[in-house]
């Protein structure tokens, strides 16, 4: 049973604490004069704690669970991406235009008919922006869907 | 003869026409969150946080339905774990035991009903000990200094990970990885900017509800596309119901004894629901004893840890209002709504929103009623939703998360921030580091920093005040106990439920 996960990111974290350390000690002096507890108190103690943990993780490490392989990975990061393009797009194309792409997309992806998968996100995205438009008085974008 | 004052007051609020309706959505919300496999309370809850916020409700009226929405949550955890042998949240794990025989049974309705009663038995038991204690432990927490609020926290992070909890460092890290991301942005009292990098966007430090729905709701998303659990499972079909009086007396007096431990196991810190029906399960089996038939569908053994959870949840309640450090991850959920409505938790709530708190007590106990009604009559509906298989369901929650944090602020940064904490969630989901902790930290951080530097002050940068009086002793001491514990008493426990569980599968 490999236990590479909790050694990799123990060393991870253990970068972190150091540079978040050495940060700390970068503050400039506040205004009046050094106190007791200053701005760098807390984090430098905070610092401390996350290094200890992150030995611990390096040198007790758990057993690893697995991480997705090959097709699975490939779709996770797929549902990333439209994730990340649905924000990239809700602005200019608009709320319901993204909705239907990103939602359909991910039902599509995760098992669903494309033809159902879409309309579930077109519904959807009408539903949720008649909702907030007319009901809640929240506007969201129409982006290309605009009549002006 | 006070706290009678006080909750009628609390009523006045609670009974208001737009609180009710508020109350009875949170209620229905709630139920369906708490139904669906893996959308928790503490993801539903999160999820609705903006949305309570875009629509610029009133503070009690915020609370009041995010309270039912976690009251509801716990009422429908049950629906799958009796219909579907999948506990729709961890505390229900324990009502699979005996609610999937009995549904198999063909008695899938009197199985939903029976739990029903024993959920609104052991939310009412609780509720009734949260008014009587949450005063008077409001008081005492009044005694609180600075030394012993910090140390206060440090014993809400070591307990955090609760009794089975598997890795007490990792609860650590998460903790310090949370405390960690809350010191970005300008801090507070000198007005330095720390870790902000000159970007404008962290100025302000993080949103922790950006973060709370990222990390919930986005890894779940991705847990479920890993797992293929697109299509869902076969459900058992609800037959018609018959139930008679004896037979809910005969759960009587398993719903009183269960609710009153499980509104206990909610209060103490680092135990919480799932222990809470686990333990009222255990101890309904051994005073039943030989006559019951655990495990191939007693009713007892449904309403057990219905009422256990249920008590137990509104127990979790009790730090959270008077000391402000939540015991569990949806009421870290709630704080956060707390936070970001201004309001300063803690015993001085109690006198500074005197409205606002009773306001929920009482909306609990209505809000509890209604979840009886909607429960019993209205279980088909549930049901018909719980069909809809997660491969449309989840996508549509994720959007509905989108929504709103983008109707917060109008800005796309703040959605590749949530995507970012998801995949972090992910991650950490991956490593088996808790991710509960994380956000108590982000949430927590600036109150515990503030602390820290009123009792160095007192002390004039003495740091033996932190464990200067006989109660931050006690609190240390406990902090102590409570990372510890799980390292010794945790493997057995879990073991014995892991034991348990497996009995019931063939």
């Amino acid at each position: 049973m490999s236990q590479l996960n909790d050694r990799v990111f123990g060393l991870v974290m253990l970068v972190i604490a150091v540079a978040y350390y050495y940060g700390a000690t970068q503050f400039p002096v506040p205004f009046g004069g050094s106190e007791a507890v200053g701005p760098e108190t807390f984090p430098k103690l905070l610092a401390v704690i996350l290094a200890v943990c992150s030995l611990y993780m390096i040198v007790k490490p758990d057993a690893d669970n697995p991480w997705p392989v090959s097709r699975t990975f490939l779709e996770l990061a797929i549902a990333i991406v439209t994730l990340i393009v649905y924000a990239l797009l809700l602005e200019p194309l608009g709320f319901i235009l993204a909705t239907t792409l990103a939602v359909g997309t991910l039902c599509w992806r995760m098992g669903a008919k494309p033809s159902r998968s879409y309309l579930t996100g077109l519904i959807s995205g009408v539903v949720v922006y008649v909702l907030f438009n007319y009901g809640l008085e929240l506007p969201l974008p129409l982006g290309l869907l605009e009549v002006s | 003869m006070e706290t009678l004052h006080y909750l009628s007051l609390g009523f006045g609020v609670a009974l208001q026409p737009e609180n009710l309706m508020f109350a009875l959505i949170g209620c229905f919300i709630g139920t369906l969150i708490g139904a669906l496999p893996g959308l928790g309370p503490a993801n539903g809850v999160a999820i609705l946080i903006p949305l309570a916020f875009t629509l610029g409700l009133q503070p009690e009226t915020a609370l009041i339905m995010l309270t039912a929405v976690y009251a509801g949550a716990m009422y429908g955890g049950r629906i799958s774990s009796i219909l579907l042998n999948i506990p729709g949240d961890e505390p229900a794990m324990m009502t699979c035991l005996d609610g999937y025989p009995m549904a198999r049974k063909g008695k899938a309705a009197e199985a939903l009903a029976i739990s029903a009663i024993a959920s609104f038995m052991g939310s009412l038991i609780a509720t009734i000990g949260l008014i009587l204690l949450a005063p008077l432990l409001a008081r005492f927490a009044l005694t609180f200094g600075p030394a012993e609020y910090f140390a206060l926290f440090v014993l809400a992070f070591a307990t955090l990970g609760g009794i089975t909890g598997k890795n007490p460092m990792k609860t650590l890290m998460a903790a310090a990885i949370g405390l960690i991301i809350a010191t970005v942005g300008i801090d507070l009292s000198t007005g330095t900017q720390r870790y902000t990098f000159d970007v404008l966007e962290l100025y302000e430090g993080v949103d922790f509800i950006i973060a709370i729905v990222g990390l919930f709701a986005i890894s779940e998303l991705l847990f479920f596309i890993e797992e293929k659990a697109g299509a869902g499972r076969g459900m058992i079909k609800v037959n018609p119901l018959k139930l008679n009086w004896r037979e809910i007396g005969m759960i009587f007096p398993t719903t009183l004894r269960s609710g009153v431990l499980g509104f206990i196991a909610g209060v103490l810190p680092g135990a919480g629901a799932s222990l809470g029906s686990f333990i009222t399960y255990t101890l309904e089996k051994k005073i039943v004893g030989k006559k019951g038939y655990f495990g191939e569908g007693d009713p007892r053994g449904v309403a057990a840890p219905e009422a256990g959870n249920n008590g137990a949840s509104s127990g979790a309640l009790v730090p959270m209002l008077t000391l402000g450090v939540p015991g569990s991850g949806t009421t870290a959920v709630l704080l956060a709504m707390l936070v970001s409505l201004n309001i300063t938790p803690g015993p001085m709530m109690f006198t500074q929103n005197a409205d606002l708190v009773w306001g929920v007590i009482a909306a609990l106990l209505v809000g509890n009623f209604m979840l009886l009604l909607l429960n019993i009559p209205l279980v088909g509906v549930f049901v018909k939703i719980l069909s809809v298989p997660p491969m449309y369901l989840l996508p549509i929650v994720t959007m509905v998360a989108f929504v709103g944090i983008y109707s917060i602020s109008h800005s796309t940064f703040d959605l590749y921030f949530m995507i970012a904490f998801g995949v972090g969630g992910y991650i950490l989901r991956k490593l088996e580091i808790p991710l509960v902790p994380v956000i108590l930290g982000l949430l927590l951080g600036p109150e515990m920093e503030k602390n820290l530097r009123h009792a160095m002050q007192i002390s004039d940068g003495d740091w033996s005040i932190l464990w200067g009086s006989g109660l931050s002793i006690g609190l240390w001491l406990v902090a102590i106990i409570g990372l510890l514990l799980p390292v010794i008493v945790g493997p057995i426990l879990r073991r014995r439920m892991q034991a348990a569980k497996a009995t019931t599968q063939d």
